[in-house]
């Protein structure tokens, strides 16, 4: 089982996630022979309170994707009242020295104005779902396996 | 906000849609264009029929899925 521990930053428990169109929007763009945009890489914080995961809207731009879902949100800023946001179709990944994980299309809610806090995403529990998370509350690190 | 007209569809529909609550419904403008068993098989159509034009994908539920985060984000500008 590939793991990964890294040490817990200021912010929590971050790792690098690489974000790409999902796998079939890059089936349809290989039909039309128009390029696939790399993977974005940007620095994401394991979110235990988040049941799903969610990336900062300005982060998607080079992605260039269309919106495939709604998605409802709570936040403590959303004052008990439920906010859309709109939803994407994505691969993402991250990586470890034994292996990688990769989900080929999960949807992500964008978010705006994430990036202002120093994290440009939050996984939430439908990665965790994969995976085993193991926080080393005494070292200072935690531990991703999947 | 995006898939306006997709979304107005499912609100019209949802009562019929119900009686597949659990499953995804594929929406393309005013049209229902299938229920497909989980996420993956109605984005795969949805590309397969759709290509890059806007479509829609939802989880049918009677209560809208409201996703929690603890951490703030929104309206953290400063």
């Amino acid at each position: 089982m590939p793991q990964l521990t890294l040490p817990v930053a200021p912010e929590g428990c971050t790792l690098t996630v690489y974000v790409g169109v999902s796998s079939d929007r890059q089936a349809v763009l290989r039909a039309k022979r128009e390029n696939i945009p790399e993977p974005i890489e940007i620095n994401a914080m394991i979110d235990t309170g988040g049941s799903c995961t969610a990336i900062d809207a300005k982060k998607l731009v080079p992605l260039k994707m269309t919106p495939t879902g709604i998605g409802h949100i709570h936040t403590p800023s959303t004052k008990g009242q439920a906010a859309a946001m709109p939803q994407y179709d994505v691969s993402l990944a991250f990586v470890a020295p034994s292996g990688s994980f990769v989900a080929s299309s999960v949807p992500i809610i964008a978010l705006p104005e994430i990036s202002n806090t120093g994290i440009d995403a939050l996984i939430g529990r439908d990665i965790l779902s994969k995976c085993l998370l193991v926080y080393n509350g005494v070292e200072k690190k935690f531990t991703l396996a999947f | 906000m995006a898939l306006e007209k997709e979304q107005a569809t499912y609100a019209r529909e949802l009562k019929r849609l119900l009686l597949n609550e659990g499953k995804f419904v594929l929406i393309h403008g005013d049209e229902v264009v299938d229920i497909f068993d989980t996420y993956n098989d109605a984005l795969k159509i949805g590309y397969e029929r759709f290509k890059l034009d806007p479509f829609f994908v939802k989880e049918i539920k009677a209560v809208e899925q409201v996703h929690f985060f603890t951490r703030d984000l929104l309206g953290c500008r400063n």
